[in-house]
């Protein structure tokens, strides 16, 4: 450890770090010690070239820049001297000088770091009266982003990270001085897994996603933490809010889990939320066979009615559950519960699963696999050879995912069921087989937690609120125990209540519910 | 392909000589050059293919150094050393003068394909001015006269 | 092939002299005595004390101790070690390095050879500017004749000290002059400085400890070696020792190289040496030492060439190019040719030179166009003062250093531009 003081207040840090490393590691980096940058990244290779971020250090007769400065034991550091506010001044105007203004007409307004760093570090008045340089407006770089190369200050982050995080390497400075402009080769294109976080790494408003860009003003959204649900790693994001909708994900950093990045399908995905194919409406079948919308409290009688008399007529042993990736801890606590009050044993986990990469994406294609087993809930095999067998006459089903191929393959063999009660968030072939279907809450619109694919649990909580019955599985099934009278069973539902009572419950999840995990989560104990 | 036999057997020379392929990059290129005349989108791939880069990775060399070209050039390239102790000595007329005579402005290309005219920033030959490098060629204390004879010669 | 200097010292005495470039000629006036010497009789550290002794400092610009930057290099590696050989003269004004090449490449090699020895470097890359295809032309023969006679190779002079060279042409970019912007070049890439640490003795070319010399610098060392610390001491001034080849060039009337000892006043140098200047002008202004150096008024041009004196006139002796303009120089045009190169050259990667090197020059400009305003010329002072001492290289100091040297010395060319709305000097150089 090193002991250095910034601004007269000592900090202890890492040695072997640079002092922007040190302080970012330690927490403080513009959150206590404010020393703005541009090129400098904490998930990239240091570049020292914007040269914001000098600072005065005692006994060195020059400025130095912060970010590729190695600290050392009794260093003192200061960023409020005359001279570096001096500086930042002098950076901010030669930065201006060239650059377009077009705030008014910017994306990146209101997070800008242009804007920000002007604002607190700039002077207010312009002394150019050169012309501005003229480059290229709205360049398609490939199929996600667009450039503008005017308002470019050539930091070079999206050009490190594509180089050092994608691999892809799409992106080059060409030219050199004051004609250098980022650009790629004709044919190949910025297209990639991972291309849209250059636009969060952006500072400025260069590189914006044809996704987003003119849908709204930042300043109009609400931030809300959230988890991407794409994939078992569960990257941390903002959920950007307005009007009950959801505008877009953009990474949120957790050094533990995606740095500060996030998949292109991942950062997609919060379309999903209010997408067209949502179920919203309970569904009961009709004597016909016809599904019917019904009011939830009457989808819920007629579920309770069928596995009463299932129960009753053939024993608790014929009924099956099957846990969904998609469900939260606490949604699969209840089920594993509402099994266990029934009297049944026989349950399993049905996961989708796509291509993983070697940097974030893993293979099951859901949120909480992990926690789904960490639950007891195994393969879905064994369900899926009773069901073929005959042994299955009622089944208790979250999501669809029984129905891919590495299953059922399809609904032929859930049509013989006696019972099947479905609750899902989307329209699925599952409509034509399931006796009631429960329209059901997404991750960014229930509170609970989830369990990533390395055992770290992570909470969500609700961005938006659907405007139709949807619940979450949870409280689906709190209520569908209620109505059963099974014992310690409530219609009254809090998630995070259940969390509590999950974390008392099993060993695993000891210390882990809700409020403890943070917004940055909390592996799961080693009862796992 | 685009670069000949011959010339990846001088690149291959080259590379021989550094402890990492890619020092012998900038070689390369003026090998490249040499046949060709500038660095075509083609003789980049194969470049990139050569020292194990990507394509923009020679690009991006070739857009930094003067003396690289992405596009087609001229069979020659006449540049009048315009800075300051050869402008003292009359660079400027000389570059004026040439451009009349040929037609053509400063960083143009005559028509018929044959001159690039242009200028350039010190070329070490400081007292010996005006002068101008054709190709790879100096031509030093010159006067119009002579400067128009030279560009005359070339084919 | 350039003209012989006017005055010669040690470095140059045998330039007008063909066979010195072969490697015959080179051996017959006692070339490769003092590399045989340095290999056979001395250790490294021998050399390296006495070149600290002899007081030898780079020739490439920035004036850095020789010796003291030698012993820099780690005496033990994992791996191997380099020499780089800076041959990127791009200096305006400066064309001392190009003769060296072209009429004494053998001596430059031989001052390789001792550095060599002495850092452990087993290979030299020389860097030389891509315009200079003939030096580079007359130096690889240099080096074929040097390995054909085993002075280069695997047992140089028969002991067991191995050493090649290898030439590398760069390709037009002036900040590949820039030590760590040339090793980036050699790798095969941009040209763009390296940020500090680490420095080029740890972590140089190719990742391995470099010690990274000027063309004249390496030139001195066989005359050390072979005449010792003292008489090089002999020459220069006490702070400034030996000689230095000094290029003259603009309004006089012998423009060309002198080899003269460092400490020569630089009136002698113009009036005497170069003739002074011609058609019966007066003298208006001299730059001492290439462009990134600030200009001095034909006032105080009575200063001795090197660094302790110069500084004290605000000005260094760079790379000893010595720029001669007579009363009729516009110094608006000056200051436009010398901020439209440093805009062209800059890299472009640290904000302040990249933004700071255009405005400069659109301002100049301006002024020269006659659209100048009073306040410009302290918005050119503030912009010179943030771009100096705060980037990655020195190129932003050498782009403002210039400026302000002109605005301290000939602010009225500047005024009276601004008053008058167009260029009042009618006899000035074209631009």
């Amino acid at each position: 450890m090193a002991k250095i003081t910034v601004d007269g207040i000592p900090i202890e840090v890492a040695d072997g770090r640079t002092l922007l490393q040190a302080l970012d590691d330690a927490g403080v980096l513009m959150n206590g010690v404010d020393i703005p940058h541009y090129c400098w990244h904490p998930k990239l290779s240091i570049d020292g070239s914007c040269r914001l971020c000098q600072v005065e250090i005692e006994g060195q007769p020059k400025l130095q820049i912060a970010c590729n400065t190695p600290v050392a034991d009794g260093m003192v550091v200061r960023t409020d001297a005359l001279r570096v506010r001096r500086a930042r001044e002098g950076v901010m105007e030669l930065l201006l000088v060239n650059h377009p203004l077009d705030c008014p007409i910017c994306d990146q307004a209101g997070e800008c770091k242009l804007q920000d760093y002007a604002y607190e570090y700039g002077i207010t008045e312009s002394r150019t009266r050169e012309p501005r340089r003229a480059l290229k407006k709205n360049v398609d770089l490939g199929p996600t982003i667009v450039f503008d190369q005017e308002r470019c200050i050539l930091c070079r982050r999206c050009v490190r990270f594509c180089d050092e995080i994608s691999h892809t390497s799409e992106l080059k400075v060409l030219g050199r001085g004051d004609r250098s402009v980022i650009e790629t080769l004709p044919g190949v294109p910025l297209d990639n897994d991972y291309s849209m976080n250059v636009a969060d790494i952006c500072p400025v408003g260069a590189l914006t996603t044809k996704d987003f860009r003119f849908k709204i003003r930042v300043w109009f959204l609400d931030d809300v933490p959230g988890v991407c649900t794409g994939c078992a790693n569960g990257c941390n994001v903002h959920i950007g809010v307005a009007n009950n909708r959801a505008y877009r994900y953009v990474a949120r950093r957790n050094d533990a889990v995606n740095d500060t990045w996030i998949c292109d399908p991942g950062r997609m995905s919060y379309k999903r939320i209010g997408a067209p194919d949502r179920l919203k409406v309970p569904l009961a079948r009709t004597d016909l066979g016809v599904p019917e919308a019904v009011a939830p409290e009457r989808a819920i009688a007629l579920a309770a009615e069928r596995l009463r008399r299932l129960v009753e007529t053939k024993g608790a042993g014929v009924v099956a559950g099957i846990a969904s990736a998609h469900a939260t801890n606490e949604d699969l606590f209840v089920l594993r519960r509402l099994l266990e009050a029934l009297g049944s044993d026989s349950a399993g986990l049905a996961v989708p699963l796509w291509e993983g990469d070697d940097l974030l994406r893993k293979p099951e294609q859901a949120a909480n696999g992990a926690g789904a087993r960490a639950l007891g809930f195994g393969d879905a095999a064994s369900v899926v050879e009773r069901i073929r067998g005959g042994g299955v006459a009622g089944l208790i089903v979250l999501g669809h995912d029984l129905l891919d191929p590495r299953y059922l393959g399809g609904v032929d063999a859930l049509a013989r069921l006696d019972t099947v009660i479905a609750l899902d968030s989307y329209v699925s072939e599952m409509q034509r087989v399931a006796h009631v279907l429960l329209p059901c809450r997404v991750a960014a619109e229930k509170w609970g937690t989830l369990t990533n694919h390395a055992g770290r649990v992570q909470r969500v909580r609700p961005a938006v609120a659907p405007a139709w019955d949807a619940a979450s599985e949870g409280e689906w099934l709190a209520r569908l125990g209620a109505a059963l009278g099974l014992p310690g069973f409530s219609a009254r539902y809090d998630a995070r209540e259940v969390s509590r009572a999950l974390a008392a419950t099993v060993p695993a999840f000891a210390g882990a519910d809700y409020e403890s995990v943070g917004d940055a989560g909390r592996p799961l104990g080693k009862g796992a | 392909m685009v670069i000949s036999a011959a010339a990846r057997a001088r690149i291959d020379l080259e590379i021989a000589q550094y402890p990492q392929r890619r020092g012998a990059l900038l070689p390369a290129l003026h090998i490249v050059q040499s046949e060709h005349g500038h660095v075509a989108p083609e003789a980049a791939r194969e470049l990139a293919e050569i020292f194990g880069i990507r394509p923009i990775d020679v690009m991006e060399v070739v857009s930094f150094y003067n003396m690289f070209f992405a596009s087609p050039q001229p069979r020659h390239h006449v540049y009048v050393c315009t800075n300051l102790p050869c402008s003292l000595r009359g660079a400027r007329g000389l570059l004026r003068g040439l451009e009349q005579h040929l037609g053509v402005d400063a960083e143009g290309n005559t028509r018929d394909g044959r001159i690039h005219l242009g200028h350039e920033e010190c070329l070490g030959a400081c007292a010996y001015a005006p002068m101008m490098r054709v190709d790879e060629r100096y031509c030093e204390d010159l006067d119009l006269e002579q400067a128009r004879r030279i560009v005359d010669a070339l084919e | 092939m350039l003209k012989v200097p006017y005055v010669t010292g040690y470095l140059t005495e045998h330039f007008g002299d063909d066979a010195f470039a072969t490697l015959e000629g080179y051996e017959q006036r006692g070339g490769y005595e003092a590399a045989r010497t340095a290999l056979k009789k001395m250790t490294p550290a021998e050399v390296i004390d006495l070149i600290k002794r002899a007081g030898l400092q780079g020739r490439g610009g920035a004036g850095f101790g020789t010796g003291l930057k030698w012993s820099f290099m780690p005496v033990q590696s994992d791996g191997p070690k380099y020499l780089v050989c800076n041959a990127d003269e791009s200096e305006p004004g400066s064309f001392k390095d190009r003769i060296l090449l072209e009429r004494g490449a053998h001596q430059m090699l031989e001052g390789i050879l001792i550095a060599a020895f002495a850092t452990g470097a087993e290979k030299t890359f020389v860097y030389v500017r891509g315009e200079y295809a003939y030096p580079a032309q007359q130096l690889m023969q240099a080096i074929e004749e040097a390995r054909a006679k085993g002075y280069l190779g695997d047992k140089v002079f028969g002991t067991k000290f191995r050493h090649d060279v290898v030439v590398q042409r760069g390709a037009g970019a002036y900040i590949c002059g820039e030590e760590t912007g040339l090793l980036e070049s050699l790798e095969g890439k941009k040209g763009q400085p390296r940020k500090k640490p680490p420095f080029p003795a740890q972590f140089g070319a190719f990742g391995r400890p470099t010690t990274v010399n000027n063309v004249e610098t390496f030139s001195h060392v066989p005359h050390i070696i072979r005449r010792g610390a003292d008489w090089f001491r002999g020459f220069g001034t006490e702070k400034s020792p030996g000689t230095t080849i000094f290029g003259v060039s603009g309004n006089v009337v012998r423009p060309g190289l002198y080899e003269l000892p460092l400490g020569t006043r630089l009136d002698e140098i113009v009036f005497q040496h170069a003739g002074g200047v011609p058609n019966g002008r007066q003298l208006k202004g001299v730059i001492p030492g290439g462009m990134s150096m600030p200009i001095l008024p034909a006032g105080q041009i009575d200063v001795p060439m090197a660094n302790e004196f110069l500084r004290e006139r605000k000005t260094m002796l760079g790379t000893g190019g010595i720029m001669v303009m007579d009363d009729t120089c516009c110094m608006v045009r000056v200051a436009e040719i010398i901020t439209y190169f440093f805009r062209d050259e800059s890299c472009g990667q640290c904000t302040q030179c990249r933004e700071g090197t255009g405005w400069l020059h659109k301002i100049v400009s301006r002024i020269e166009r006659g659209a100048g305003e009073k306040a410009d010329l302290d918005v050119l002072l503030d912009v010179a003062a943030k771009m100096e001492g705060q980037t990655i290289c020195a190129f932003a100091d050498a782009a403002a250093w210039p400026v302000q040297g002109l605005l301290r010395h000939f602010r009225s060319d500047f005024e009276e531009h601004v008053q008058q709305g167009r260029c009042p000097f009618h006899a000035s150089f074209e631009l």
